[in-house]
Parts: structure tokens; C-alpha cells; sequence
């Protein structure tokens, strides 16, 4: 094999990038941000239980887990090669090393990755993390049909018809491994600009060879960070202890202050409002509901913390189906659309208004001011635009807010001149549904959170119009605008953030957001962290990836 | 015959081809309240010979004022609802699902917001979206009793949301009525395997829980609607609800009227018809009919509430009428959500269905009382 690659150490570009360019402002939590050092300045402040109220998570296995209540404990728990630094703060985003000992170096064609694993790295049944365990975890994400799988397509021997993911038999052939010197090559069919951020996702997280490739989530997996779960009864709790073998072998993590976690899981937010409030948790994963938030203002406000994580909500247009089909008519929609009032009246404030598809904190962010609400105009876009007295069907899913949004939606598309039909779906077959292209949904609320800090995530996965698929699709608006497809291919192999690739990323949100319209995006919304009376809220850190950083913790 | 002759049931409306009006002897002179033996007494002393049954219903329905009050605020109720639409157009200006997010109306004189504006200004979060409440007739007309998260006139929705729980309520109502009523005689007159063939359905749809079968079905067709046997019916109409709630409480009518057909049928009335040769379908419709009519009509008014409620309970859980449409079930699922910061969403269409079901209940009881004082109709579940 041709070795001809001019290797570079890349480690001190990453860091650099990426704390130039993620999050620079604004992103992240409100309030008191505690930065902290490396390790968070609240580390070492243990204290023996942290009592918390939470979501039921989807699973408890790395390879599967897909939703923030799974991965804001199970960060502490599995890890990866890679992961994000534990401060709060734009910092937050930049990745480090975890369980490699060193950033990787990376090939000059960006197809080539290499990392040496940390010495004597443990598991927490005392196995020693071997670098075959690697690979072995990618063969199993694809074994278990892991929802992650998608993201490890640019693998060498992954994709066609004769590869891994197809036939998952034998061994990605773009992994190489050598237990004796520790190291781990990847190699890609093309250069990916976000693959480091790939690797610090929860699907690659290690887990020791010969774990049974179907889901673990009430049989523990061994650890590798500083935390083991020790029990999982779904719907009921979560239990996290100390990693007996931990030993602090990843230094650029914390150890974590609380010696135990206990979550007890509760859906209705009310309830777990007032598990606080009696003092019976110290901690809310869930969002205060609206109807309590005056009351934890004025009540609470010191326990109370509102984020805003890089999250946008929108409405999808279907572009390839009529009215849709028709510029006027998206554009009369994107003028339609109070955006404030929909923050006030169906999120109760928790938001801020957006018009553009990335959210604000991103360095590739540049506010779009282009649609006042207007509904006179909206309605006479309607009339050029021939569509007017056309069915729409809106779907949306069938409770909670997401509802009211919907409903707010085909309430306007009335008001402008259609004749919406509002289909609700259960939450459970909501985004299989509308990512069927069977189910023809004309108009339809959706959101999205990032999987990690790049733009890659937001408009390859979801306005790449060369990505559409008949099932499973993430782009329920079928966005297809062929020039931009064609930038965010050439952008996705640029892995160095510069201020031109900035910009051109900031030209791909204006011209799917503005020249083209395809799509009606309104809110970024804010979430709450809600604390029982004991905790020290001094100690508070929210990470913009991690979320509410709760290893840095502590009591009063 | 414990001495009164023949007995025989009470009413026998349209007995006309055996020649024999019903013979009941007396009509009772005492009140209502009294229990069934005073009635029969009064009746066997010959004091309403002659009248009519329903006349002597009447008689007896109209000393019962409280049954009579009861309807009059049922019949109040549903005059409302039917005039939801002028009530909406001439007087609320604003439609049942029409939105006011981010706009205001006027109240002495001021610009009052629909729903209250929050959020950020800066790192400051204000929290908003407090709807207004009820204002009576302080604004026009407008928002007499406020308005919900998506500034929709709650008083309007009330209405409109009463009527679609009526047409669901008395639609589902007479459907399933009849339906019992059609398998009850079929069963009951016929017996043997076709009475086993009924039974047996009856005991698989009363194997579920009324309630969660409702939700199943409901559940299932909300969405795509039913589309088998030439019937489209789309996801979105009031018929979902209406065939979802008939279907379920069927046997709740139908197996007491089967079991009081199936005595009817040994009565020697029914076996004269049958030696005089009266077709099947004339024994059932002309003998058996009229002799369970009351129950039927007992049952009918008091299913009617009872389908309210069901309605409302499916509406709530989101298998009934559906978004954006109103119920008084959907209306109280909106509430919920603001059950502190605005208790009337809630509040006010519970009290909207406790009156109409108190109403049709308390109107049934002394419908059931009127019509025989010696029935124990009840429906149960």
C-alpha cells in the first residue's frame, strides 16, 4: 500500500479550530457558566448520592442509545476515542482525547486516521481495553443495526454492495489494529471534515470484543469512564456507581463527584417538578412544564437554570410535491409564521425566534432577516402563486407542544388561503411516518438537536438533496437544490474551519433559507435545569454538548 | 297468577292484530317517588282504566319537576350549542379553530393581549404565554370565558365543541340503540343457535374494557379512517367516534333486552300471534317490539350521557374528535396543560359535561319511573 502520505500532527489544529470557531457566543447555558479547568474547577468536591428525575432513555447500550436522557449519564459511562472537553462555555465543543492517548494524525488527503491507545486502560470488570475492541465496536453497531451506522458509511469496505454494511460478515476492511502497539488506523473512501466529531459519538464508544451484538441496556456492558451503570429497570430507574477500576486512566475527563446517581424515571414533567419542589431530588431532567415556569421564577429562581443548546425547530415543506412545489408559495408560508408568537403562546417563551436552519452559536452562523411577519403578503404570494384553495395535509405528532405548533401551523395556512387537513401521529411512529415517502405529508412540523458541533450535521443530514430516501428519510421536506448540493459535498471534505469556509457555509443557510425558501425553520428553543435546594449552584456547568455537566456537581 | 289476572308486560303498543288493548288497571295517584308496588296498587284500583300508556307516562313525568327541570337545561344546552355558529360570527367575530397568537383585542378602551408575550430580551426570560381568562361581557362579546394557548376563543370552542359531543353523544346513541335492539330481537325470538352466535359476539366485545377498546379502535382509525366494504370514512370525521363508541356498548343494551325478549317470548301473547300464523318478522316488530319499547327508551336517554362521557374520555386521550376540531373532551386535554396559570380551560367544559350528563341522567331516571314504575333499568357497566 502506498504510503505516500504526508502525515501531520493535527492535534494542536483541531484544538485550535475548533475552540475558534464552535460555539463562540451565546450558545450555552444562561446563567452561572462555572468554566473549571480541565477537569472543571468544582472537581474533587465528591459527596455520596445525587438523587435525579429523568426521561426514560431509549436504551442503555453505546451502540444504541440515541436520545440526550441516554446520553447525558452514559457520557460518564462508555467512551470513545475522542471526547469533549468538560468546561462550560464555547470551549465545551472542543474535542480531546479520551481513551486515545493523543489527537490523531490525519493524512494530508484526510482520508487516514491514526491513534495510539493509552496505556493500561481498564474496563471496569479489570479486562484491559484492547485496540481490536475498536473495530469490534463498529462491526457491532452495523451488526445491531445501530441507528449510528450511517454515520461510519465513509469507512473503507463499509459501503456497496460488498461491504461490511451490507454483508456484515468478516471485518471492516478500513480499520486496522495491532493489540501489541496499541494503535488504530481508519481509513476513508473520502475525506469528512467532521469525522473526528463522528468519533466522539456515542455509537463508537469502546466496548470490550465479544460483546453480544443485540441490546445490553438491562445487562450492563463493562465501563471504560469513570462511572459503571450499575443498574437499569426501564421506566422505572437508572444507576450509576463509581468505576471500580477507573483509576483516573482518562485524564482529560473528570472523575466525577457524586459517588452514586440515581434516576428515577418520570415522564409527566409535572411530577417531576414537584419531586423538586418537595425536595425529594435534587435534580430535573425534564423541561419545566410552562404552566409552573412563573412559579419557578419567582419561587425557585435560584435553582433555576434556562440553556439554549443548538437545536432548530421548523416547519418541512414538501418542495417536490404541490402547493409546495411552488417558490411562492414556501415564501408565503416563511411570511405566515409569527415566530415570536409561537415562542410565547406554545413554549411559553422558551425560545428565541430564528430564520435561519443552523442555530446561532456556530461560527458558520449569519442571522437571516428576511421574513416579517406579514399576512397580507403572505396572502397575496398565495394568490400568484395559482396554489390558492389547495389541500394541504399538516401532519404533526399528536400531543405536547409539538402539537400546538402544528396546529398553529395549519391554523395560518388557513388564514393565507389553503385548506389544511391536520393528521396527528403518535410520537412513536411520528418521524418513521413523515419519513415515508408514502405518507405524501405535504407540511409538517420537525425539529432537530445536533449530534455534534458541525454544519455537516445539519444540512448534509437534512437538506442534502442527494440524500433522499423512499424510507427512513431525514429530509421529510425533500429539499433538493442541486447547487447546494454540490457545495455541501465539496464543503464536507474541508476539515479545516477557516473564515471562508465559514461563509460558504453561511451562503448554504441563505440560499435554502432565502433564495430558495425550502424550508419554514421558527424557533431555537431553551431548555431548564432545575435543582433541589441542596445543590450548590455555584458548581453549575453546562456544557453545549454534554448538556448540564453533572460529574462537576456538588452539594452544599 | 298471584291474583291480577294475566299479567302480562306493561305496555303492549300496537298490539292491534290480537285485538286486546294492554289492561292496565290503574294509573297511580301517588308520587313518582313512590315505589312500584304503591304504583301497581293504584293502577290495579282502576283509577286510569282506559288511558293510554303514554298518556299515563306523561301524567306521571310531568309531577316530576325535577325530571322536567333537568330537561329543560338539557334542552337549554343543546339550544346553545345549535347556535354556536351565529354566536360565533355575529357576536365573537372569530371561527372555533381560528387562532389570535400575537394579536389583541380591545377591553374598556385598552389593548389587551390574547396571549401573553414572553421570552428573552438579551439573557432575561420573562415567561409568557399566559392566555387571558374570561371577561365575561367586559369586551364586546369576545372571550367571554377567555381564551386557550393558541388565542382561540374558548366560549365559541365550548359551543361548537358541545355540538360535535351531542351529534357523537345522541349519534352513537341511536345507532347503537338500534343495533341492540335489532340483535336483542333476533336473539331473543329466534333462540337457539342464532341467540348463541349473538351471545357469544356480545361476550367478545364485553370481554374488553369498554373504555380501552374504544381507544384501540378509536386509536386505529383517528388517523387514516375506514376504507373496507364501500364505506370511506375519513380519519378526521365525527363518524369515527360516533361508530367507535355504537360498536362498543352494544351488548350493554343489547343483553338486558334480549333477556326480557327472550321471556316476552314464552308469554302466551306471542305464542297466540305465532298459532295465528304471524310472520317472524310481525311477531318481533309487532309483538315483542312495543312490549320492550320503554326500556328502549329508558336505555336510549340514559346511553346518550353515557356516550358523552365516553366521547369526552376518548376526545381527552386523543382517540375521539380530533384536533383541531372541538369537544368538551378535547377542550379539557388542552386545559390540562394550564391547569395553574389557567384553570378555566379545564374547568369550564368539565362543568359543560357534568351539567348535560346530569341532566340527561336525572331526566332519564324519571323517564325510566314514568314509564314503568316497576322497572329496574339500569345502565351499568
Amino acid at each position: 500500500m502506498t504510503r505516500r502520505l504526508r502525515l501531520i500532527q493535527v492535534v494542536g489544529l483541531l484544538v485550535a479550530a475548533a475552540a475558534l470557531a464552535l460555539f463562540a457566543a451565546g450558545c450555552g447555558g444562561g446563567g452561572d457558566e462555572s468554566a473549571g479547568g480541565e477537569n472543571g474547577g468544582n472537581a474533587g468536591k465528591t459527596y455520596p448520592l445525587l438523587r435525579t428525575v429523568w426521561e426514560s432513555p431509549d436504551y442503555m447500550d453505546p451502540q444504541l442509545y440515541y436520545t440526550v436522557a441516554a446520553y447525558q449519564l452514559a457520557n460518564y459511562v462508555w467512551t470513545g476515542l475522542v471526547g469533549y472537553k468538560h468546561v462550560a462555555g464555547s470551549e465545551g465543543a472542543t474535542l480531546v482525547p479520551y481513551l486515545a492517548e493523543s489527537m490523531p494524525t490525519i493524512s494530508a488527503d484526510g482520508k487516514n486516521y491514526k491513534f495510539t491507545l493509552r496505556e493500561n486502560l481498564k474496563y471496569s470488570d479489570g479486562r484491559s481495553v484492547k485496540a481490536s475492541d475498536f473495530r469490534y465496536t463498529i462491526e457491532r453497531a452495523f451488526k445491531m443495526d445501530s441507528p449510528g451506522v450511517g454515520f461510519f458509511s465513509d469507512i473503507k469496505g463499509v459501503s456497496g454492495p460488498n461491504g461490511y454494511a451490507e454483508t456484515k460478515k468478516g471485518r471492516i476492511a478500513g480499520i486496522i489494529t495491532n493489540d501489541a502497539a496499541r494503535t488504530i488506523e481508519i481509513q476513508l473512501d473520502q475525506p469528512r471534515g467532521d469525522f473526528l466529531y463522528i468519533l466522539g459519538l456515542e455509537f463508537a464508544h469502546i466496548v470490550p470484543t465479544g460483546t453480544p451484538a443485540s441490546d445490553q441496556s438491562t445487562k450492563p456492558i463493562p465501563a471504560t469512564g469513570p462511572y459503571i451503570l450499575k443498574s437499569y429497570t426501564p421506566n422505572r430507574t437508572i444507576e450509576l456507581a463509581r468505576n471500580p477500576n477507573y483509576d483516573g486512566q482518562i485524564p482529560t475527563m473528570p472523575s466525577g463527584n457524586p459517588d452514586r446517581v440515581v434516576a428515577t424515571i418520570i415522564s409527566d414533567p409535572v411530577a417531576s417538578y414537584q419531586r423538586i419542589v418537595s425536595g425529594q431530588a435534587d435534580y430535573n431532567f425534564n423541561t419545566v412544564p410552562n404552566d409552573r415556569l412563573p412559579e419557578a421564577q419567582s419561587k425557585y429562581k435560584d435553582q433555576l437554570r434556562i440553556y439554549t443548546n443548538a437545536n432548530t425547530y421548523y416547519y418541512a415543506l414538501n418542495n417536490k410535491l404541490p402547493p409546495f412545489n411552488n417558490i411562492d408559495a414556501r415564501r408565503a408560508v416563511n411570511y405566515a409564521i409569527d415566530r415570536n408568537a409561537i415562542i410565547s403562546g406554545v413554549y411559553g417563551g422558551l425560545g428565541r425566534p430564528t430564520q435561519n436552519f443552523l442555530p446561532p452559536g456556530y461560527p458558520q452562523y449569519k442571522k437571516i432577516d428576511e421574513y416579517t411577519f406579514d399576512l397580507a403578503r403572505a396572502k397575496q404570494l398565495v394568490q400568484t402563486s395559482g396554489t390558492a384553495g389547495a389541500t394541504v395535509d399538516v401532519y404533526g405528532p399528536q400531543s405536547g407542544q409539538s402539537r400546538a405548533a402544528t396546529e398553529y401551523l395549519a391554523g395560518q395556512l388557513e388564514k393565507i388561503g389553503y385548506k389544511p387537513k391536520l393528521r396527528l401521529l403518535g410520537e412513536q411512529v411520528y418521524f418513521q411516518s413523515i419519513g415515508n415517502q408514502a405518507t405524501k405529508a405535504q407540511a409538517m412540523f420537525t425539529d432537530w438537536y445536533q449530534d455534534y458541533p458541525h454544519p455537516l450535521d445539519w444540512f448534509d443530514v437534512l437538506l442534502n438533496g442527494d440524500r433522499i430516501t423512499q424510507t427512513h428519510n431525514n429530509n421529510p421536506g425533500n429539499v433538493d437544490v442541486a447547487s447546494v448540493n454540490k457545495e455541501i459535498d465539496a464543503l464536507k471534505k474541508i476539515a479545516e474551519i477557516t473564515p471562508e469556509v465559514n461563509d460558504r457555509w453561511a451562503k448554504v443557510d441563505r440560499d435554502l433559507m432565502v433564495t430558495y425558501s425550502t424550508t419554514v425553520p421558527y424557533a431555537n428553543l431553551s431548555g431548564t435545569d432545575f435543582f433541589g435546594s441542596q445543590m450548590d449552584m455555584s458548581c453549575y456547568t453546562f456544557n453545549v454538548v454534554l448538556y448540564w455537566d453533572w460529574g462537576l456537581s456538588c452539594k452544599k | 297468577m298471584e291474583g291480577v289476572g294475566r299479567r302480562r308486560p306493561p305496555f303492549r303498543f300496537g298490539s292491534r292484530r290480537l285485538g286486546r288493548k294492554c289492561r292496565v288497571a290503574t294509573e297511580s295517584t301517588t308520587d313518582f317517588t313512590l315505589d312500584s308496588a304503591a304504583a301497581l296498587a293504584a293502577e290495579e284500583h282502576g283509577e286510569i282504566e282506559g288511558k293510554s300508556p303514554w298518556l299515563l307516562a306523561w301524567r306521571r313525568l310531568r309531577r316530576n319537576y325535577v325530571a322536567l327541570g333537568f330537561l329543560a337545561l338539557f334542552v337549554l344546552i343543546v339550544t346553545a350549542c345549535l347556535l354556536a355558529g351565529p354566536y360565533a360570527d355575529h357576536i365573537a367575530k372569530t371561527r372555533p379553530n381560528e387562532g389570535h397568537l400575537g394579536e389583541t383585542f380591545t377591553r374598556d378602551g385598552k389593548q389587551v393581549q390574547i396571549v401573553s408575550k414572553g421570552g428573552f430580551v438579551g439573557d432575561e426570560f420573562t415567561a409568557g404565554g399566559i392566555p387571558v381568562g374570561p371577561q365575561l361581557w367586559h369586551a364586546g362579546g369576545k372571550y367571554v370565558f377567555g381564551a386557550d394557548n393558541q388565542g382561540r376563543d374558548v366560549a365559541v370552542r365550548l359551543l361548537y365543541g358541545g355540538l360535535n359531543s351531542l351529534k357523537v353523544g345522541m349519534g352513537s346513541a341511536v345507532i347503537c340503540t338500534a343495533f341492540a335492539l335489532l340483535l336483542a330481537l333476533l336473539a331473543g325470538y329466534y333462540g337457539g343457535w342464532v341467540d348463541w352466535v349473538i351471545s357469544r359476539v356480545f361476550d367478545l366485545i364485553w370481554a374488553f374494557p369498554v373504555l380501552l377498546l374504544a381507544i384501540a379502535l378509536g386509536t386505529a382509525l383517528a388517523i387514516n379512517g375506514f376504507h373496507h366494504f364501500g364505506i370511506n370514512i375519513e380519519g378526521g370525521s365525527l363518524w369515527i367516534p360516533t361508530l367507535v363508541i355504537s360498536f362498543v356498548l352494544i351488548p350493554y343494551i343489547a343483553r338486558p333486552l334480549r333477556g326480557q325478549i327472550l321471556s316476552l317470548r314464552e308469554k302466551e301473547f306471542v305464542e297466540a300471534a305465532v298459532a295465528q300464523g304471524a310472520s317472524p318478522l310481525r311477531v318481533m316488530f309487532g309483538e315483542l317490539l312495543p312490549n320492550v319499547a320503554s326500556s328502549v327508551l329508558v336505555f336510549f336517554t340514559l346511553i346518550v350521557a353515557n356516550n358523552i362521557l365516553t366521547e369526552a374520555g376518548l376526545s381527552f386521550l386523543g382517540a375521539g374528535v380530533q384536533p383541531p376540531n372541538p369537544s368538551w373532551g378535547t377542550l379539557i386535554a388542552d386545559g390540562q396543560d394550564r391547569i395553574v396559570t389557567a384553570p378555566w380551560l379545564a374547568i369550564i367544559p368539565g362543568i359543560a359535561i357534568v351539567l348535560t350528563v346530569l341532566s340527561l341522567n336525572v331526566f332519564g331516571d324519571g323517564l325510566r319511573d314514568a314509564l314503568d314504575p316497576r322497572a329496574k333499568v339500569r345502565m351499568e357497566h
